[in-house]
């Protein structure tokens, strides 16, 4: 008799433990389809390139440093910003002294957008999201008495980079700090801007040639400095799987690369200081994968180059822990979640990361969120003993084999990018975009078909939810505030040196001769405002508008078994028989939240239940907003709102309307809302509110209602 | 309601236009009298198709041309615009505001989007019906894009003074691909995304178009132009709005102008009876039409067969 291999004992073991049910029941798949097994073996290593490469060497599989966290554990930076540069600055110097490790600064959304905080387009936004910053007086404010030849600073700024990059460097410079002691990181990825999350202000072509500049003089003035941080968390956030992330973000770093090399510049000047960031959500294992297989894929990527500094081909990373897994349901669940991730990151070997407070779902967080959020990293470092070996993953048969499948597919994504002549190219297309949102409804689909379980969400709901404390941001009194330093700005300063300075700014923009960053600091110098600066360049190049596309089909096809879709279906027929239209809605975004997942994937999904949807263009007033529903004689506008600003804008657009005698068009809004608002948005007249996590069929039923009831 | 649209009222013209534009037969009574009534105060705005392959930029062309019509021609300006309905779900996703951004907020403009059909089967093109309305409200300048797919480009070229055709600046093999009768349509080509990188293709196209028309006899006296034309860069504008007025001028001269109107309001006619009927048939034998369908789908009837024996049944010699 032949003796059975142990494999095949453990085969016989296994479908008896499953009564009867075949091995292959256990096989599971990640969200980009890739089918992986219940049990690796060492079979699994067999022919796997890097399986014996060493952390710190080429191709960096195991970490990009020798020692890795046994010798220097990640930096705990935690991303935040608070309304005024006073606020802020306070918060700052206490996180320091409490174990955060690096400063990472939130602005809010006008300045994202190069508009000071008095610009008539920006009523509802500032102080929004992040801290106000109209000039170097405001930036000298946000870094009063931390030293910034110590603390790395890493600003998430990609629009209004010149003017934030230059009141930054001038801010040091009035501080004693030199421009070469700075470190830290600008996120300046304009690239993905245009991908997903939109703030951006000019054109694609003027737009690359400020990365260029700011790539050129930081590798000439701040070696110390990263000159950008080539980001996929947006990506991820906006639906994109783990892998679809990965490889976009690493074709947008190969695309910085051609434009650098384009403007004059070696491959050896810049490629050492180009960083890297990346989201990390409740996939586990696949999260874990993605940052090794991030280093080996880079590597390969700038070999290319033929660089001579070992530096160049080692990516570095900062990580944050995904806010789209955050739910508002039963909110002190995320603090788990975020543990999960953040033990992700480090398993993956992470540079630094930003750990998510547990109320990000619906609102800025709050003293006490952050020090949990804060305090979940420092425990991973002080008490787990995680950190003491290094890359604790290496070898294992399932990460090895999985980290491979991650190089292989994204090779595939990156390959395809270069086909369509670059990342450049495929954005003007709108290809990217569309495959980031058909995943984001796809994902949607399964979350509102329960395929997809979020505790709170669509399993183990509570019964009764209870309230949380979240941090209240008073505007207008901030705006005022704002208005009232630009106008002392303007008045204590030399007219002529300001006007000069902006002069240059703009002659830059007509003839490319100079460096855009030099000029930028000289401006900030003569105290010239954001606005001032960024209006220079508009003059020229014009403030770009975004080229919209929808998809239809994706989220629809995913539910058409879901009873309830198929009842709101029916529903809509009966109303068309009624009303002699279908329900029409208009889904807006008001003030300068470019945020536009949620937006979109509404959007899409009311469209295949029946719905006729109208969009209305990003950055919109809620003027501008009144006049398209009007004129497309909608039933109902959706307000989505991701940015606090829709206790300013949504009162403001029902004024608008019953002004021009529109009132009988009413009004829903969905998005990070908090329960504290509710009362105020259903006082002034809001139908009905949709906070993170509703189901899209929930969501749909109840505005088909509302249409009805307003018509009745 | 009349009176307010008369007025030039941005809320009435856009109710106007939903009333024209609902399938419900109580609504379709109002909008006949509604158009009656204010057909006296139509005729007077210079009336422009646009239609083209998708991916064009038709929505982006819209919105440079149409500006540049208001700020330098002093016209008030509509855009009607038809985006097809899910086929399946039978909603539509309607964006074309986002690429007409600054036309749509313009208070000498009203851009109105609309699905192109409903579930129940009705053909819900009303354009020509809502063109009507604009002009009573005032709009002397009306554009209307269609999707530029099979017939919505006939239907569209029979109700417009002036039917444009957008063209993609490849040249060479995409030429031999373009549909004749289209550019037998076309009162114009415009080669368009005459920028950046593209802009020698769009000059070499705009040869081969030249080339490939020089072929086609036309039967009236107008030599389609082609025109090279930037809707980023908002250049070619001119000279495309001086075509426009050339093809005016000549017209009006040798009174083709109205004559092409009258014998528009003749296939509108045309095309009412034909969609009435249809729609009358299907109301009024529904039992009969679903049956002989059925019959005719298993083989059982050919359709002519069972085309005479609807007539029968509705009591209509055919023969």
């Amino acid at each position: 008799m032949k003796e059975s291999s142990p494999m095949q004992d453990w085969q016989k073991l296994s479908e008896k433990e499953l009564h009867g049910k075949k091995l292959d029941t256990l096989n599971w798949s990640t969200p980009d389809g890739s089918l992986l097994k219940a049990l690796y073996t060492s079979e699994d290593l067999k022919d796997l390139p890097h399986i014996h490469s060493l952390p710190g060497l080429d191709p960096f599989l195991r970490g990009p440093k020798a020692t890795m966290y046994a010798g220097r554990p990640w930096t705990i930076r935690q991303y935040a910003g608070f309304s005024t540069a006073e606020e802020s600055n306070a918060f700052y110097r206490r996180a320091l002294a409490a174990g955060g490790q690096g400063i990472s600064v939130a602005f809010d959304l006008a300045t994202h957008r190069g508009y000071d905080s008095d610009h008539p387009r920006v009523k509802g936004d500032v102080g929004k999201a992040g801290v106000a910053i109209d000039s170097v007086e405001d930036m000298k404010i946000l870094f009063s008495e931390i030293p910034l030849d110590k603390i790395s600073v890493s600003m998430t700024m990609n629009g209004a980079v010149l003017p934030v990059l230059a009141c930054f460097i001038v801010a040091a410079e009035e501080q004693g700090v030199s421009r070469s002691q700075l470190s830290g990181t600008i996120q300046n990825d304009i690239l993905k801007e245009f991908m997903v999350r939109n703030t951006y202000i000019y054109p694609p072509a003027p737009s690359m040639k400020i990365v260029a500049d700011i790539f050129a003089y930081t590798s000439e003035h701040m070696p110390k400095f990263n000159s950008i941080s080539i980001s996929g968390y947006h990506m991820q956030e906006a639906g994109a799987d783990p892998i679809l992330e990965l490889a976009y973000t690493l074709s947008d770093g190969k695309e910085y690369i051609e434009t650098a090399l384009k403007s004059g510049l070696k491959i050896d000047d810049f490629a050492p200081r180009l960083s890297f960031f990346f989201g990390i959500g409740m996939n586990f294992y696949l999260e874990i994968a993605k940052l090794r297989a991030a280093r080996v894929l880079w590597s390969k990527i700038v070999e290319k180059y033929s660089p001579q500094n070992i530096k160049s081909k080692m990516l570095r990373t900062h990580c944050q822990t995904s806010g789209w897994s955050l739910t508002e349901q039963d909110p002190y669940n995320n603090v788990i979640r975020t543990t999960l991730e953040a033990m992700s990151a480090v398993f993956g070997g992470t540079q630094s990361l930003h750990t998510n407070s547990f109320d990000e779902a619906v609102a800025l967080p709050t003293e006490f969120s952050s020090r949990i959020a804060r305090n979940t990293q420092i425990i991973i470092q002080e008490e787990s003993s995680i950190t003491k070996v290094i890359d604790p993953w290496g070898g294992s048969y399932f990460m090895e084999s999985l980290t491979q499948n991650v190089i292989d597919k994204s090779w595939e994504i990156i390959e395809e990018i270069d086909q369509m002549g670059g990342m450049a190219k495929a954005i003007e297309q709108g290809y990217p975009k569309m495959k980031i949102e058909e995943a984001a409804a796809k994902k949607q689909a399964l979350i509102d078909n329960g395929e997809e379980v979020i505790l709170g969400v669509n399993k183990y709901q509570l019964t009764k939810e209870e309230e949380i404390e979240i941090l209240e941001i008073d505007n207008p009194a901030v705006r005022e505030n704002q208005i009232l330093s630009l106008k002392k700005l303007k008045s204590n300063r030399n007219e002529k040196s300001a006007q000069n300075a902006l002069e240059a700014l703009t002659k830059y923009a007509e003839t490319g001769v100079g460096n855009s960053l030099e000029l930028s600091i000289q401006a900030a110098r003569a105290r010239c405002s954001l606005g001032e600066m960024t209006m220079a360049l508009e003059k020229i190049w014009g403030r770009y508008k975004a080229n919209t596309q929808v998809i239809s089909g994706v989220y629809g096809r995913s539910m058409e078994k879901n009873e309830q879709w198929q009842n709101i279906y029916k529903d809509i027929l009966e109303f068309e028989k009624q009303e002699g239209r279908r329900p029409r809605m208009l889904v807006a975004k008001m003030g300068q939240d470019g945020h536009d997942r949620g937006a979109k994937v509404i959007a899409t999904a009311f469209a295949d239940v029946g719905f006729d949807i109208d969009l209305a263009p990003l950055f919109s007033t809620p003027e501008d907003v009144a006049k398209h529903a009007i004129e497309n004689d909608v039933h109902v506008i959706g307000v989505s709102t991701q940015a606090a600003g829709h206790k300013t804008l949504i009162p403001d657009l029902i004024a608008e309307l019953k002004k021009l005698k529109a009132n009988d068009i009413i009004i829903v809004a969905g998005g990070v809302i908090p329960k504290q608002d509710y009362d105020f948005l259903y006082k002034a007249g809001v139908k009905g509110i949709f906070g993170p996590g509703t189901p899209i069929p929930l969501a749909a039923a109840d505005v088909l209602k509302a249409i009805k009831l307003a018509r009745s | 309601m009349k009176e307010l649209l008369l007025s030039g009222d941005r809320r009435a013209l856009a109710k106007a236009i939903t009333l024209v534009e609902s399938q419900k037969p109580e609504h379709q009574k109002d909008a006949q009298k509604l158009l009656s009534s204010i057909m006296p105060y139509t005729g007077k705005s210079f009336r422009l198709g646009v239609s083209g392959p998708p991916g064009v930029g038709k929505s982006t062309f819209i919105e440079g041309f149409g500006t540049y019509i208001i700020e330098e021609k002093n016209k008030k300006v509509a855009v009607l615009a038809v985006d097809p309905s899910s086929p399946i779900s039978g909603g539509s996703l309607l964006a074309d505001k986002t690429r007409m951004e600054k036309l749509s907020l313009s208070e000498k403009a009203f851009v109105r989007p609309s699905p192109s059909s409903g579930a129940l089967g009705g053909v819900a093109n009303k354009t020509r019906e809502c063109m009507f309305l604009c002009e009573a409200a005032g709009f002397d300048f009306i554009i209307i894009e269609t999707v530029g797919v099979g017939q919505s480009e006939y239907e569209v070229a029979n109700m417009v003074d002036f039917f444009a055709t957008l063209m993609l600046p490849n040249a060479g093999d995409e030429i031999q691909g373009i549909k004749k009768g289209l550019l037998e349509l076309a009162d114009a080509i415009l080669v368009n995304k005459w920028d950046g990188e593209l802009k020698q293709a769009a000059e070499i196209a705009a040869q081969h178009y030249k080339n490939a028309l020089a072929i086609l006899h036309k039967t009236t006296n107008w030599i389609t132009p082609i025109h090279l034309c930037s809707s980023i860069e908002k250049q070619g504008f001119d000279a495309i709005y001086n075509s426009l007025t050339k093809y005016q001028e000549l017209n009006k001269q040798n009174a083709n102008f109205q004559k092409k109107r009258l014998q528009q309001n003749k296939l509108w006619f045309e095309s009412l009876v034909h969609k009435a009927f249809l729609s009358f048939v299907n109301s009024k034998f529904k039992e009969s039409w679903e049956k002989l369908s059925k019959e005719v789908e298993q083989q059982k009837k050919s359709p002519y067969e069972a085309m005479n024996e609807l007539f029968q049944l509705m009591g209509l010699d055919n023969t």
